[in-house]
């Protein structure tokens, strides 16, 4: 997987194509060449916004969606599912839409290592320790509680721990498209939150999921203006 | 006219430089996604990294991963300016606009 080191390229001058080491044939020739070398190699090294936002996009409005289906307000079940079957539905989306994440990112970014690399694994740890010392208070209050409340305390608290970590990538790597949609995941989250147990997981699904499915868009469609040549 | 930096002004190196300038300020890149990026062989690639490194224009540093030997290779600050300085003169000689304002 690694190249030749550095010190026995001696051996290899002869394979040298000589004409690569003449000059651009003019200054229009030069500044094409630079503009094409750059933005392919952007192009390879940044993953396709689309595939990192959507799959969480669809994991919230599908999961979500269920969830209210089955839990409605006032202890209703609008379309009579098993009651394992939301919650169930949405961890395998949520699991799955990392799994996408993680498959993309290293692909695109597994060889680049440096400052951007560690940005990326310390905003990794920041979501990991993030939530399992937030869940593990939760763990303890939630079992005391009748299923809606605790179902409200839930989701309200994951989904606002995901509105403010957007919002710190956002600022880690100055990304507006990920700044708004933290600031707009934690607005949903309180318009939720006071509406109240049985409407949370309606408004998640549908502002919140829809959310991301747009914010997917427009981070492609700044993605693609960048990578212009 | 401006001089053309002779390290930067040839084909394949300014290729070369050009990709790198599109890592983030503080990025490398192992050798072998380099030379996928850029489509050109190792020896190739070398020999053009080596007079980069020469000039103090890129930066190489072997690591391990895990029990493999990595090369990374990366701009250094004076090869982005270099490079920044290179564009700058291309571009002014495409559009000489703003010198023919001055009297």
């Amino acid at each position: 997987m690694t190249g030749p080191p550095i010190s026995t390229l001696c051996r290899k001058v002869v394979c040298v194509d000589p004409d690569d080491d003449s000059p651009p044939t003019d200054a229009a020739a030069a500044l094409r060449l630079i503009q094409d070398q750059r933005s392919a190699t952007a192009r390879r090294l940044d993953p396709d916004a689309r595939l990192l936002y959507w799959p969480w996009g669809v994991a919230w409005l599908v999961g979500f969606g269920l969830f209210f289906l089955r839990f409605a307000p006032g202890d209703r079940a609008l379309v009579p599912l098993p009651s394992w079957l939301p919650l169930t539905v949405l961890f395998v989306l949520l699991a799955a839409a990392g799994t996408v994440q993680a498959v993309v990112s290293v692909r695109a970014y597994g060889q680049v290592s440096g400052d951007s690399a560690r940005r990326g694994q310390w905003y990794g740890y920041a979501w990991a320790l993030g939530s399992v010392s937030v869940y593990a208070g939760l763990g303890r209050i939630s079992e005391h509680l009748p299923h809606d409340l605790a179902a409200l305390l839930w989701s309200a608290t994951a989904v606002g721990l995901t509105g403010a970590l957007h919002m710190a990538g956002g600022a880690v790597w100055l990304d507006q498209d990920l700044f708004r949609l933290g600031l707009w995941i934690s607005v949903i989250n309180l318009v939720g939150a006071f509406a109240g147990p049985g409407w949370h997981p309606l408004v998640v699904a549908v502002a919140g999921g829809g959310g991301i499915l747009v914010a997917g868009a427009l981070a492609r469609r700044r993605q693609r203006q960048r990578q212009q040549p | 006219m401006t001089e053309l930096d002779p390290v930067i002004h040839a084909q394949a190196r300014l290729r070369v430089v050009a990709s790198l300038s599109a890592l983030n300020v503080g990025d490398k890149i192992a050798f072998p996604r380099l030379q996928e990026l850029l489509a050109m062989t190792a020896g190739n690639l070398s020999v053009h990294l080596r007079k980069l490194e020469d000039a103090g224009y890129v930066e190489i540093s072997k690591t391990h991963r895990g029990r493999t030997p990595a090369t990374l290779v990366g701009l250094s600050r004076r090869g982005r300016l270099a490079f920044e300085e290179y564009t700058e003169a291309i571009r002014a000689l495409l559009d000489p606009a703003p010198s023919k304002e001055q009297p």
